[in-house]
């Protein structure tokens, strides 16, 4: 489904942010991305969301190659994803149902069903009783559960989500991912990039962790305990 | 189709709730170009009020030949053969009436009450002459082919002096179609201004909604999407603005007709400046709606490049500090 073929990414200035990273992520696979701030974790989502390109090698997501995507394919592309960001991005002058309705309303959907499936997105992720709520009345961990819900309400098949609990409480942040892996269970493949070391500790069981330093990909057993690998 | 038409409907809606987010912005735009367009609508107006006069007015043109002092009458009388091939070779059919001098003084002395002036004179001061009666013609335009016929009855030995006495039609006409000129190049100086306005106000919109694009393009919104309502706002600002305009020159002409109506009594007419007619009204409304759209298309396709630059840039400088520290960027582009 994703398929990453020794890609490099630099950045103006010579920076390094990924380095011959080869791998391959099946359909339905939960993967966290673990590694220290810099390690590469939010470049290796951009690339798979085609908001940045390679500089050197080949990244495929459901066998489109992403250096070679033209800017009108973008948009269907992302129409796959739902993306998750550290930073919710609500609207702040729309209400949290219309902030989830978005992704309904720009695929063409008709306003009535985007309200039924954005309404069902709430209930998910157990806001339904704030659908009319401004957004900047929300908790942190409930304005990423609205986000959540704006990535799902489209049905995709991949949610990359970068640091979806960070700034949150334990007990929020337990709901997040609660709410990430019943997607993942549905089948939806999960790219979950994370500095949450309990979280981490815990996605063993639940899917594959993957350790990127120096915007490397590190083989060795993963040591959660960052800079001791 | 229908999603097509969905999209467009929405594009609508949000145009609207643009203008309803900042209505006292769109209202001054809105003044701002309809004062920019009042000023060659009103001109335009008179223009079409005065063009028939000008133009659709049967002329029935009138060639006084002048013959030299020194002609005597019996070359002054053969003349006319003259003249009547001078017509033949210019395809054309007329009357020509030779008018002695004496019954031209006569006439000039009945007709302008000179009677005493004349007196003074003593000696009759008119040559011998003829008046040359051409079939009416369909317009000035075509009024305009009579000079070289005129040149060619110069050019006749004896002849002193030839006066052709549509002219003044053909410097209305003139006149007409040089203020026409003009009106079209105030009226294309002030498209610019226009679209300049226009382009402004789509850029501040923009600039304002910038976080709605970005999330947009995030959550899989084609550019289309993206800028359809920006269009329609450019357009919907354009017709606004052409509209109140065209009512300002209605308002105009109102005030304007009170003179005209004195000054046209004076001349036993009953002439008054009527607005322009529905199908113009729309045409121009067509224009206004296009003149917008243009502007906005102008500024959407500029200021979103240039915000996606910008955008890309800030995400890498955030990417950078985020080496340094431990506080990571969002994504998003």
């Amino acid at each position: 489904m994703i398929e990453f073929q020794q890609v490099s990414k630099h950045y103006p200035g010579n920076a390094v942010a990924l380095s011959d990273v080869t791998l391959q992520i099946s359909r339905g696979e939960m993967v966290f991305l673990a590694g220290p701030s810099g390690a590469g974790k939010s470049t290796f989502l951009k690339l798979i969301a085609a908001i940045e390109r390679p500089t050197r090698g080949t990244v495929r997501v459901n066998g489109q190659d992403i250096g070679q995507l033209r800017r009108a394919g973008l948009p269907y592309l992302r129409r796959t994803l739902g993306l998750i960001l550290q930073q919710q991005r609500l609207l702040a002058d729309r209400s949290v149902l219309a902030n989830v309705m978005l992704p309904m309303l720009v695929c063409g959907a008709t306003t009535f069903d985007a309200r039924q499936r954005a309404l069902a997105a709430l209930e998910r992720v157990g806001l339904e009783d704030k659908a009319q709520a401004a957004p900047m009345a929300l908790s942190g961990g409930e304005q990423q559960r609205v986000a959540i819900a704006r990535a799902i309400v489209n049905r995709p098949q991949i949610i990359l989500a970068d640091e979806p609990s960070a700034n949150l409480d334990r007990v929020s942040a337990d709901k997040v991912f609660d709410a990430l892996r019943s997607f993942n269970a549905a089948g939806v493949t999960c790219i979950i990039s994370s500095h949450d070391e309990q979280i981490l500790e815990s996605a063993g069981r639940a899917g594959r962790i993957i350790y990127l330093e120096h915007g490397r990909l590190i083989d060795a057993p993963v040591n959660l305990a960052y800079g001791a690998a | 189709m229908k999603t097509w038409l969905r999209h467009h409907w929405l594009a609508m809606v949000q145009a609207g709730k643009n203008v309803r987010h900042a209505p006292s912005s769109f209202l001054l735009n809105t003044a701002v170009i309809a004062i920019a367009f009042a000023l060659p609508l009103t001109g335009l107006t008179v223009l079409e009020n005065i063009r028939p006069m000008a133009l659709q007015m049967a002329v029935e043109p009138e060639i006084s030949v002048f013959l030299g002092m020194d002609v005597p009458r019996p070359d002054a009388l053969a003349l006319r053969d003259q003249i009547g091939r001078v017509l033949q070779d210019s395809k054309r059919s007329g009357k020509i009436e030779f008018l002695p001098r004496e019954k031209a003084f006569t006439q000039l002395n009945q007709k302008t009450g000179l009677s005493e002036a004349l007196a003074i004179l003593g000696d009759n001061p008119l040559p011998d002459g003829y008046l040359i009666r051409l079939p009416a013609f369909e317009n000035a335009a075509a009024a305009a082919e009579i000079e070289p016929l005129a040149t060619h009855l110069r050019a006749l030995k004896g002849v002193e002096h030839v006066q052709v006495d549509s002219a003044w039609i053909k410097r209305l006409a003139a006149l007409v179609h040089l203020i026409g000129v003009t009106l079209a190049i105030l009226a294309a100086t002030l498209s610019v201004v226009v679209v300049t306005v226009v382009f402004n106000t789509i850029r501040l919109q923009v600039m304002m909604q910038r976080e709605e694009i970005a999330v947009s393009r995030l959550v899989g919104a084609t550019a289309a999407y993206i800028y359809r309502p920006f269009y329609y706002t450019g357009a919907l600002l354009g017709v606004s603005a052409t509209a109140v305009a065209l009512g300002t020159v209605t308002v105009i002409l109102h005030v304007l007709n009170n003179a005209v109506a004195v000054f046209a009594h004076l001349y036993g007419s009953t002439f008054v400046l009527a607005p322009l007619d529905l199908l113009a009204s729309a045409l121009l409304l067509g224009v206004g709606g296009a003149l917008g759209f243009a502007g906005a298309a102008l500024c959407v396709s500029r200021q979103l490049v240039t915000a996606d630059q910008q955008h890309r840039t800030m995400l890498r400088c955030n990417l950078f500090a985020s080496t340094r520290s431990k506080s990571m960027s969002d994504f998003g582009s």
